[in-house]
């Protein structure tokens, strides 16, 4: 049985772009794939005209760190580590200098409504704060495409809502391009483009 | 940052850490306590053992160590002597003749050994048997009729201060001599063998006795300021003495009974320090196990956002190294306290022996205290590093080598 069968999709940058289907459909593979966590068993992946399918382990985790940003369900973030420090988690990966990482994290934890609690640690955030965090960190490191997998479901709908306002300014003030994985209709219902999947194929 | 991560995740499971840390400490503490054990009795023996005639390093003619004969002898001792003071690690170097002899009474004779020495130049720090006069005096004269023995010998040829001694050698013509001394001292080391046997005779009488020259001698030996530099200071002698006919031993070859012993020990207690390591590493890397397996999503995560591997690995192994920092920093405070009292009072064993305890006829100390050299002690901190680096090696490759998809699945 394959995971994924003949899927060909194209995501421009700038997309709000969301994976629907139902458990089993091949969302998340898709996602993997996509976000260099997965090799296919044929089939090319290319990100910005580099073909992901022929990389190593290491250049995989560089393309990662470097064009990739990643919005999980839960346990996102490095439970000893602050807010400030989770988002500039992957800056520090970058090996950019300490001053800029300071200056930009600041600033998108403006961004994301978490002025103030940069010295919090995960368990002493709430869920919709934590995936802020997530989120800040993600978009910091500036990516060609973020993926979220679920990125509502452990939250009630207010926060929900929140975060979904949120992402969808980064998207369109920053251009930043979104990819989700997701059950959820709030998030469908603000995709701009839809792609439904069954069975690992995708769905007409 | 991976130096914050691990040691901050250390102390998401306290108890943990700490049980493990108080291992590390434990282990810390015996090895040091086993070293420091070892490196004061073994020292002592070596010391001691030097103070019965053939110093740390001796000068002897060739091929004397393996057949002694009193026909083998050393010329111009008096230039070697001097040449040799010259080294910095030299405290001191002697001239004596040494030789089999029989002495009698009126009663009895026994075979034995002698010691030909110069009194002015001797002392109780490089003679044991002068150390251990209980009754009576060393003789003055070098060429005086004065005669120290053991108190076995004395009751066995029935003597005691000022009664008369006659030895006898063969000489360097192969002439049997002998001569008349009277005893000034008598001895006791606590060892019966060399109570009963080792003879102080003065250096001069000998000579003229034996046939010899004013300058020469069958050893000389050296003693140096510390027993762990015997090697280097034999090898600088060897440099400076080019004479064929002579050669420079040290302690281990003309002691190697001692020799024997100490090494024996020694392994012994290497063997159990190594056992004491696994141990402590057996205990590291259960726990390093546990923290690793308990995070197998988390790591998941931090290599989808791009922690490389390699960096991964690196953060296990720091977490491995601080567990071992911390456990030595606790060994250190703990034993500190026992090793000042143990180096400065230490245990007196003795109340359990009548007699001393010797081993190859030398005597050691019965109170057992503490010196810890510092290269044991660097050699102490640098095993217990490798030691948890080692241990915290396989839980870090093998969370390095889990795929990030592999790890995202646990929950």
């Amino acid at each position: 049985m394959k995971a994924l069968n003949e899927v060909s999709i194209r995501i421009h940058s700038g997309d709000f772009a969301t994976l629907c289907g139902p458990s089993g459909s091949g969302k998340t593979t898709t996602l993997n794939l996509i976000g260099a966590l997965d090799i296919p068993t044929s089939g090319k992946i290319f990100l910005e005209d580099k073909d992901l399918s022929t990389l190593s382990r290491t250049e995989l985790s560089t393309i990662r760190r470097n064009r990739i940003g990643f919005v999980f369900q839960a346990y996102n973030l490095v439970p000893v580590l602050t807010a400030y420090e989770n988002a500039e988690f992957v800056l520090a990966l970058q090996n950019v200098q300490k001053k800029e990482r300071q200056d930009r994290v600041m600033a998108i934890l403006k961004e994301v409504g978490l002025e103030g609690m940069e010295n919090r640690r995960p368990d002493e955030l709430s869920g919709g704060q934590q995936q802020r965090v997530a989120i800040a960190r993600a978009v910091v490191s500036e990516p060609a495409i973020i993926l979220a997998d679920e990125p509502t479901a452990n939250v009630d709908s207010d926060t929900a809502d929140s975060l979904l306002d949120l992402m969808e300014k980064l998207n369109r003030e920053k251009e930043v391009t979104f990819l989700f994985s997701t059950h959820d209709q709030r998030v469908i219902n603000r995709a701009k483009r839809i792609i439904r999947m069954r069975d690992g194929k995708l769905a007409s | 940052m991976v130096n914050k991560m691990a040691w901050r995740n250390l102390w998401r499971r306290k108890r943990r850490t700490l049980i493990t840390s108080f291992t590390v400490a434990f282990g810390t503490f015996l090895s040091i306590s086993l070293t420091a054990m070892g490196d004061y009795a073994y020292t002592n023996i070596i010391n001691r053992s030097t103070t019965m005639g053939f110093g740390h390093i001796t000068i002897e003619p060739m091929g004397y160590n393996d057949t002694p004969g009193l026909d083998k002898k050393i010329t111009d001792v008096e230039s070697i002597r001097n040449f040799v003071l010259q080294i910095p690690e030299v405290k001191s170097a002697l001239v004596r003749i040494v030789g089999q002899a029989m002495f009698a009474s009126a009663i009895k004779n026994i075979g034995g050994t002698f010691i030909a020495i110069d009194p002015a130049k001797e002392n109780s720090e490089r003679n044991i048997f002068i150390s251990s006069i209980i009754e009576g005096f060393l003789f003055e004269e070098t060429d005086g009729r004065g005669v120290v023995i053991g108190t076995k010998m004395a009751k066995k040829l029935n003597l005691r201060i000022g009664k008369k001694l006659i030895y006898t050698v063969t000489d360097i013509n192969g002439e049997i001599v002998s001569e008349i001394t009277r005893v000034t001292g008598i001895f006791k080391t606590g060892v019966d063998e060399v109570d009963g046997s080792m003879v102080l005779l003065p250096i001069d009488r000998i000579r003229a006795t034996l046939g010899y020259k004013k300058d020469e001698a069958t050893i000389v030996p050296i003693y140096t300021n510390d027993q762990r530099k015997t090697g280097k200071v034999r090898n600088v002698i060897n440099r400076m003495i080019e004479n064929p006919e002579v050669e420079v031993l040290t302690w281990n070859e003309t002691q190697p009974e001692t020799a024997g012993f100490i090494t024996i020990d020694r392994g012994m207690n290497y063997l159990i320090q190594i056992l004491l390591g696994l141990l402590i590493a057996a205990g590291i890397l259960n726990t390093m196990l546990m923290n690793v397996l308990e995070r197998t999503r988390e790591f998941g995560i931090m290599m989808a956002v791009g922690m490389a591997p390699a960096r991964l690995v690196r953060l296990i192994l720091t977490e491995s190294i601080w567990i071992g920092l911390v456990g030595l920093i606790f060994g250190v405070m703990i034993t500190i306290p026992c090793y000042v009292y143990m180096s400065n009072i230490g245990i007196d064993f003795s109340g359990f022996y009548e007699e001393g305890s010797d081993v190859g006829g030398v005597l050691f100390d019965l109170v057992i205290k503490f010196r810890l050299y510092w290269e044991s002690a660097v050699a102490i901190l640098c095993g217990v590093f490798v030691l948890t680096i080692a241990a915290g090696l396989y839980p870090a490759v093998r969370s390095g080598r889990m795929p990030p998809v592999e790890s995202l699945k646990n929950l």
